[in-house]
């Protein structure tokens, strides 16, 4: 494979034209590369269905992911509950159905994994009403952000399933030389500078003795 | 010469019991304008011996050009009423002072817009009446409106000059024509049953129809002559009227008071023998100059004139005598100030037709109350071009609390929705200004009950708004106006020198503001579109542009375009479905045609977004025989969230529906305001969702995957429904002698007209026609009528309803799928259409 020429194919061309490199695939190979495992988000099953329907071979080679890299932090991975996304907030748009999720985790006293978003060439709602599209400006949503969303849905949901004051690990460009860990409350957190992205945020469950002694490396000096 | 001061004007402004606020309507050429002027010459603006001939309120060169009204005018008048007239005043007054704010609106339809916005902020209306052409058209659609905005009517039988000079019809003759007017009025009034507002139909014997000359200045009401008679019989004054109108009859012979017509040679009517006769006998005086007899006349009349009119002859002589007897302003004055309601009576039952929010708090009860010491409510009716280039006056109305020079206001327009921050401004009012004909006057302040121009406004008021006070931020905004006219015609503009593009697209801007109906928009192909009423809406819209806006630049405008609406025939052979691009949500979709009558229902504002559900689900069961739990699963109207399409929830226990929802709303507004043929706004369509598979994290099914899902899903349903056209008809009211009908026949069946009454009216030759026109035929139509009948048949076209094309789009070759071409064409779209496959996903 190597010196073959690449391809950048983004979301748009993932989503809606994947047809024609399904099509190549019957008589090429085609590797198609993701950023972190092939099936880490659903996004890419349905590719493989529709190619098992053409005919076209699959084959998967796995690779890291933040579903598994995340143990650096030193929560055990059989211990996480179900793992949910955090959406940026707009005007009218404020989905809270991670909320409910994140209540049975820490009812089963399991740790969240919350993915935080990232928009990169999407278009704007209001262009997407328009039919004309034009794309936003790229961005990551912070732990910052995240933490002040959560809070946000927690006082209008009421449910107490967490607080300021509940235990959270930030994350911040997991696996990279420079990655930052830190682990507090949520009040806490909200002030600190986790630099650039990609950011990640786990709300910490029932802890292990041995999973505390980890997290004190990480723990936030006040 | 202004009899009055501003200093008087303003006083009275804070006497809510002596303000009338009230508008002219009537049909085109009926008089409006010309007997307007009357009444500013009594205010002493303009001088009496002019008017009938100034029309103080066309203040428009076109208007004066074409002696038609085209923009509705406001003018405040003050008048002293002497203790006399006012003795039989039952109702609560402050004085003899009295301030008249008068609009003056236009006949034709194609500015019926203007007339909706003149009767928002009025509360009662002058209804005008040829009384030879009688209730045409217009009156009827102008008299609907006033009586849905509960807006008190009181009647005047204009141009009764031509009785007596052109047609010379004897007494009992013109009583069957007047009472035939009056008549076919009460008949329109006696469907509009309102407890709270009561009966409002007119009767001559109580003062609310008043008989008036406007081009000789003169008026009368039975009261006027009721009083000169009332003391010489020894009766009261109401018993008098009563005997001035209707089956009453006097035999000078035998001085007896019958009501039945004895047979004997002298025994007249009432109305013939006190009223139309000595009116008669004084005209044909004048004109055949026996000033011999006329002025031993006059003097038992009690009419005093000057030296120098008495030099005058004929005509003239005949105009100053009637004014000096009969004046128009003291007949109709007292009309108005009697029988019209003050603003402090009539906010007490409008309160409900106004408000939008609820009827029991503060802002509605200061409605309610008209109380100056309120919060302000201020309802901007239409803005008016200033005399300095590109700004613009706000005018409305005041209806509680009181609006000063300097003020914060905040600013809620139309797409405000309370609790948010779109479209909605605080700023401060620069000055405050009454309109008193051709000039403005500026105010300190303006309490409520009246009407009032504001400076400063316009960068953020585009065509209406409410205005409350800077801190009321829990007010809700004023009702939005209903038209009855929409904007079915529209022509394409670009400038003739490309450079003068910025000129066009600031005219444009303008131009919206100007006028309460025409709309401006920019098509996908660039174009720069302009829709108004009709043709000759769009003429002036035009001419406005050009001249007023653009600075003169040249612009090279199309043939005139029509605008189609977008329906569905039948339920949707299947359920559809589409997947959003990343494959992991579904919606699935219905289309079905709302039940008839429900798409009207939504124009005219009975069911809409903003409808107490309950009320809503109980409308929708008992007439249209909806299920009572799926009225309410409505999720939206659209587009512009209130037209005539909707989506209605059917799933059953799908998780985060609620999530999505907004998507799928927005997702509809765009499609059915460019539905799947022709990118033409759809109506009549219910969309139903039938079921929704979602992913299972909230960032996998936000608006960027939902929203052009719900839209393909939605065409799809659209494409499965036997989709057709609907094109917009107008009723076209045609008056013409008999010898003219066999053109007119002619020239209707040629442009796909039929007619559907044909009727002469009594007592006179001449036929009134109704038939229903396509509009995209009707360009040309009154040059061709023209043409055909040599001049004798006038056309007034209005729009009336949306008529399905039973062809095919879907068909190829057929007339509603070339049509489908040429539209797709003109907007710069493919000619062929999407396929239906490109909306659809199979399993």
């Amino acid at each position: 494979m190597y010196g073959k020429e690449i391809t950048v194919a983004d979301r748009e061309m993932v989503e809606e034209r994947a047809d024609q490199m399904l099509r190549e695939a019957a008589d090429a190979d085609v590797a198609f590369l993701v950023v972190g495992d092939p099936f880490g988000a659903t996004t890419h099953t349905d590719l493989v269905v529709r190619a098992k329907n053409m005919g076209v071979e699959v084959k998967v080679i796995h690779n890291a992911s933040v579903m598994n890299a995340v143990g650096v932090c030193g929560l055990q991975l059989y211990r996480y509950g179900e793992t949910i996304s955090i959406p940026f907030f707009t005007e009218t748009w404020r989905p809270d159905s991670f909320y409910e999720k994140i209540q049975n985790n820490r009812r089963l006293g399991l740790h969240t994994l919350c993915l935080l978003d990232i928009r990169v060439k999407e278009p704007t709602l209001e262009s997407l009403c328009r039919g004309k599209k034009v794309y936003e400006p790229p961005r990551f949503m912070s732990v910052n952000t995240a933490i002040s969303q959560l809070l946000e849905v927690e006082e209008l949901c009421g449910g107490s399933a967490y607080g300021a004051d509940s235990l959270c690990i930030g994350v911040a460009r997991l696996g990279s030389d420079d990655q930052k860990i830190v682990a507090g409350p949520m009040k806490k957190l909200l002030d600190v500078d986790f630099g650039p992205p990609l950011h990640c945020l786990i709300i910490v469950g029932e802890t292990h003795p041995v999973e505390e002694e980890m997290i004190e490396f990480h723990m936030i000096k006040s | 010469m202004v009899k009055f001061t501003v200093e008087e004007l303003r006083r009275i402004m804070d006497k809510k019991n002596n303000i009338r606020n009230m508008s002219v309507i009537a049909h085109v050429d009926h008089g409006k304008s010309t007997l307007t002027d009357s009444l500013v010459a009594a205010a002493g603006i303009i001088a009496q011996e002019v008017a009938g001939d100034v029309r103080m309120t066309d203040t428009r060169a076109d208007e004066a050009e074409r002696g038609i009204t085209i923009k509705s005018t406001g003018i405040s008048l003050f008048y002293e009423m002497s203790d006399e007239s006012l003795k039989l005043y039952k109702g609560e007054r402050d004085g003899n002072e009295y301030l008249i704010n008068l609009i003056d609106s236009p006949g034709h339809v194609d500015f019926s817009s203007e007339v909706t916005a003149a009767l928002r902020i009025t509360d009662g209306a002058l209804v005008v009446v040829d009384c030879i052409e009688g209730v045409c058209v217009q009156t009827e659609t102008v008299l609907r409106q006033a009586l849905g905005e509960r807006i008190r009517p009181v009647l005047t039988v204009n141009k009764m000059d031509r009785c007596f000079l052109e047609l010379q019809v004897e007494g009992e003759e013109a009583y069957q024509t007047f009472s035939r007017v009056i008549e076919n009025a009460n008949v329109i009034m006696a469907t509009y049953e309102d407890t709270l507002l009561g009966d409002v139909q007119v009767y001559p014997e109580k003062g609310t129809v008043a008989f008036s000359a406007g081009l000789h200045g003169w008026a009368f009401t039975l009261s006027s002559f009721a009083k000169m008679y009332a003391s010489k019989f020894g009766v009261d004054e109401f018993k008098m009227m009563e005997r001035l109108w209707g089956e009453n009859f006097f035999d000078p012979a035998t001085k007896k008071w019958t009501n039945k017509n004895t047979g004997s040679a002298t025994c007249k009517r009432g109305f013939v023998q006190f009223c139309y006769e000595p009116i008669k006998q004084i005209i044909n005086t004048c004109m055949n100059d026996q000033k011999d007899k006329l002025w031993p006349m006059l003097q038992k009349l009690g009419v005093v004139m000057k030296a120098d009119e008495k030099e005058l002859m004929g005509k003239a002589l005949m105009k100053r005598v009637m004014q000096t007897w009969l004046p128009a302003s003291n007949a109709l004055l007292e009309m108005m100030i009697y029988h019209l309601p003050s603003p402090s009576k009539a906010q007490r039952y409008r309160v409900e037709n106004l408000y939008e929010g609820p009827l029991d708090d503060v802002y509605a009860t200061a409605i309610r109350n008209c109380d100056p010491e309120g919060p302000l409510m201020l309802y901007v009716s239409k803005m008016i071009p200033a005399s300095d280039k590109g700004r613009f006056f706000a005018f409305g109305r005041v209806f509680s609390g009181r609006v000063a020079t300097g003020m914060k206001v905040r600013i809620m327009g139309p797409n405000y929705v309370p609790g948010q921050k779109k479209d909605l401004y605080v700023k401060s009012v620069q000055r405050t200004v009454i309109w008193m004909g051709k000039k403005q006057e500026s105010v300190e302040d303006v309490p409520c009950g009246n009407t009032v121009a504001m400076v400063g406004l316009d960068q953020f008021i585009t065509k209406n708004a409410t205005l409350t006070n800077e801190k009321e931020s829990d007010a809700c905004p004023i009702r939005a106006m209903k038209f009855s006219v929409s904007p079915v015609v529209r022509v394409a503009v670009q400038c003739k020198v490309a450079s003068d593009l910025p000129k066009l697209v600031e005219g444009l801007k303008r131009l919206a503001k100007s006028d309460p109906m025409v709309l401006c928009t920019i098509e996908e192909s660039g174009e720069h579109i302009i829709a108004g009423a009709g043709e000759l809406h769009l003429e002036i819209c035009l001419k406005d542009l050009q001249e007023d806006f653009m600075g003169g630049a040249e612009i090279i405008v199309s043939p005139p375009v029509v605008s189609f609406r977008e329906t569905v025939l039948e339920k949707s052979c299947r359920t559809v479905m589409s997947k959003s691009p990343n494959k992991h949500n579904r919606l699935y979709m219905e289309a079905r045609p709302l039940e008839e009558g429900l798409a009207e229902a939504i124009d005219d504002g009975r069911i809409g977004p903003r409808d107490d559900p309950k009320v809503r689900s109980k409308i929708l069961s008992e007439e249209f025989g909806w299920d009572k739990d799926l009225a309410k699963k409505i999720w939206c109207f659209g587009p512009e969230t209130t037209g005539p399409n909707m989506v209605v929830d059917m799933c059953k226990g799908v998780q985060y529906l609620n999530e999505i929802k907004d998507s799928v709303v927005a997702g509809f507004q765009w499609a059915s305001k460019e539905g799947a043929l022709a990118e033409e706004n759809m109506r009549g369509i219910c969309f139903e969702v039938c079921d929704v598979v979602l992913h299972a994290d909230a960032i996998h099914r936000g608006g960027g995957q939902v929203i052009p899902t719900a839209r393909r899903v939605i065409y799809a349903s659209q494409l499965t429904a036997k989709p057709r056209l609907l094109e917009p008809v107008y009723l076209v009211e045609i008056q013409a002698p008999e010898n003219a009908l066999g053109g007119i026949y002619g020239v209707l069946n040629q442009k796909r007209g039929h007619v559907f009454e044909e009727m002469q009216r009594p007592g006179t030759p001449l036929y009134n026609i109704k038939a229903y026109l396509p509009v995209i035929e009707s360009f040309g139509f009154s040059s061709q009528l023209r043409a055909a009948t040599s001049g004798q048949a006038f056309p007034q076209c209005v729009f009336d309803h949306w008529d399905m094309m039973t062809s095919d789009p879907l068909e190829a070759g057929s007339q509603a799928s070339t049509l489908v071409q040429d539209i797709r064409k003109r907007k710069g779209l493919k000619e062929q259409m999407t396929p239906l496959s490109d909306f659809e996903d199979k399993l």
